[in-house]
């Protein structure tokens, strides 16, 4: 059933536009919402895998030179894709679950921000197509912005307008980077410029090829909210409703996966670009954790959490082993469900108490027990304690810099996950354990019972990914091998 | 005696950090843990400079614990510099931009 691929774009992309066209009427604004979203992790989970060549337009052989040339904007769909496209769908909809029972009237526009990044961030990951993968970069991103701008919360469209702004720069970047490829290989299928590169089509000392590395790299930062973007992306996560950051944050992680294998794939027979990668991994490990470390407004603090933690994708990726790909990528899977819980969870307390400042706040463990147990379930899991998601691909990540001679990454690896587990029991403490503050009134303020459930089952796959991290591992292990 | 009055000067150094509101001491300990943190990684960090040159990774190692631990406390000074500016934030882009240049400049040798 390949005819589902182009789906999985599709879907949320019409239903983006008949939510929003119809949102005068309430109920069947709803009522469309539940159903699209509940179809988005079906979809992936339902569909073969393989290609699909928009238009019809099969690969043509070149006789001459024996090379096979793709004419059509290609989507391809491994378990990889799967496995991550089914994530984003079951996040997207347990989001939708959640502002649909929050609100007793929606607003179509905001629903169709939540499709319209979710169809974004999918045809990122399916495409084989640098141009195309970039137009859903720049759709991505507008529909990052319309979030944040559309949250209650004070200062969101400062942030928002702040994050259009930088992106006003990192874009043209990464566009004029691929204008490069372009130039230099005649194609913006991704298959034929890895092709021209391994064919010797291309030079890469040409610094025209060096440069095209550069710009596409700038842009990656940018969409990863690698350093240093690390502060505006903590920004706009922190401004955002605590559902709407759920989902950002996963944006973040699959486009940041999906540009960097293309990146890979292309720039991998150049040494710099995996010292790059490395270097600003390590960066985004050490400024998140630390800033974190120092922040009273928890929804800030785990922001820069979020930052520091794709420092772990980003070291796999650059140790650049078959292992090590597989840790960063595993690494990604768990981050987008952890942190989703994260900022779900502490999006209740904030729903409970109208306060951020850990300061003023305190004994909310005996007010709300449920969400503190899976609070802290979720902090573990984020700090990489046992038997827990993120234990499997931390350790995975450790023994992959080992084994690749970098024993320093391995200490660095474990000292950050000391510092978030640090960072956690220091907000843990204080807005659970301490005695509750006079000023503190928590009468008549209940955590909605959709986030309950909601934590409740992304706490569930937590445990199930780390019991069982050999069902995702072995598939990300092929895609991995087929890649290298 | 000096470098234990500066340790404790840092503490001190800390309440301006959260100003306005008051500051708890798990604030401080998480303000100290970060500075610590942030100087053992970034000398970590450093020593990764052996692939390149056994002897740059050790002067280059040595002479960064010595200028961090003397510019204690580094966390006020970080958090400054990575606050919500647009002016910061762009300054830093630009920086990115010639760090990224500069690796493909004297990197491209490694191709």
């Amino acid at each position: 059933m390949n005819e589902l691929i182009p789906l999985m774009v599709i879907v949320p992309l019409m239903a983006a536009l008949v939510i929003s066209a119809f949102s005068r009427f309430n109920t069947l604004t709803k009522a469309l919402a539940f159903i699209v979203a509940l179809c988005l992790p079906i979809i992936p989970l339902a569909s073969n895998y393989g290609l699909h060549y928009f238009g019809g337009y099969e690969p043509i052989l070149d006789n001459v030179t024996n090379v096979m040339y793709h004419p059509a904007i290609t989507y391809s769909f491994t378990f990889l894709q799967q496995i991550f496209i089914a994530g984003v769908g079951l996040l997207t909809f347990l989001v939708v679950f959640i502002y649909l029972t929050k609100y007793r009237k929606v607003s179509g526009p905001y629903l169709f921000l939540l499709f319209l990044g979710t169809a974004a961030v999918t045809a990122m990951i399916l495409t084989d197509d640098i141009f195309h993968m970039f137009v859903f970069f720049e759709i991505l991103a507008l529909a990052q912005v319309g979030i944040v701008a559309a949250s209650s919360i004070d200062y969101s469209y400062e942030m928002a307008l702040k994050y259009m702004i930088l992106g006003s720069i990192g874009s043209p970047m990464m566009l004029l980077g691929i204008g490069f490829l372009l130039a230099l290989t005649g194609s913006v299928n991704v298959t034929d410029i890895v092709a021209a590169v391994h064919n010797g089509l291309v030079n890469v000392k040409s610094p025209v090829f060096l440069l095209s590395l550069g710009l596409i790299f700038f842009g990656w930062l940018y969409a990863s909210g690698l350093p240093p973007f690390h502060t505006i992306k903590s920004g706009i996560y922190s401004k955002a409703e605590p559902h709407g950051a759920a989902l950002l944050q996963s944006f973040t992680v699959i486009s940041m996966i999906s540009i960097v294998l293309i990146m890979f794939r292309i720039y991998s027979t150049l040494p710099i670009f995996e010292v790059l990668i490395v270097f600003f991994s390590i960066l985004a490990m050490i400024l998140g954790v630390s800033l974190a470390l120092t922040q009273t407004d928890f929804r800030r603090m785990i922001g820069f959490l979020a930052v520091g933690e794709l420092g772990f994708i980003g070291l796999g990726i650059g140790l650049g082993t078959q292992f090590a790909i597989t840790a960063g990528l595993f690494q990604a899977l768990n981050e987008i469900i952890i942190t989703a819980l994260l900022f779900i969870g502490f999006g209740a307390i904030v729903n409970a108490t109208d306060e951020v400042d850990t300061r003023k706040l305190g004994g909310l463990l005996a007010q709300h027990p449920k969400v503190s147990i899976m609070l802290l379930i979720g902090g573990l899991a984020m700090a990489g304690v046992p038997p827990l998601s993120g234990f499997q691909s931390k350790l995975m990540l450790v023994q992959a810099s080992l084994s690749c001679g970098y024993p320093e990454l391995s200490i660095l690896a474990i000292m950050v996950s000391i510092a978030t587990f640090v960072v956690f029991v220091k907000t843990y403490y204080t807005m659970f354990l301490k005695p509750k503050p006079k000023e503190l009134e928590l009468e008549g303020k209940e955590v909605p019972r959709s986030m309950i459930i909601v934590m409740g089952v992304l706490l569930v796959i937590i445990i199930l990914l780390g019991v069982f991290p050999d069902v995702v591992t072995n598939g990300i292990s092929n895609f991995v091998g087929g890649i290298l | 005696m000096k470098l234990y009055d500066q340790i404790f000067d840092v503490v001190k150094q800390f309440k301006k950090l959260f100003s306005p509101g008051p500051v708890t001491n798990a604030d401080v300990s998480g303000s100290i843990t970060a500075e610590i943190f942030l100087i053992v990684s970034l000398v970590l960090a450093a020593i990764l400079l052996r692939h390149v040159n056994v002897l740059l990774a050790g002067l280059v190692t040595l002479i960064l614990a010595v200028v961090l631990i003397a510019n204690i406390p580094l966390i006020p000074k970080f958090k400054i510099e990575q606050e919500d500016s647009l002016e910061k934030m762009l300054f830093y882009a630009i920086i990115t931009l010639a760090i990224i240049v500069t690796f493909m400049y004297w990197g491209g040798n490694f191709v």
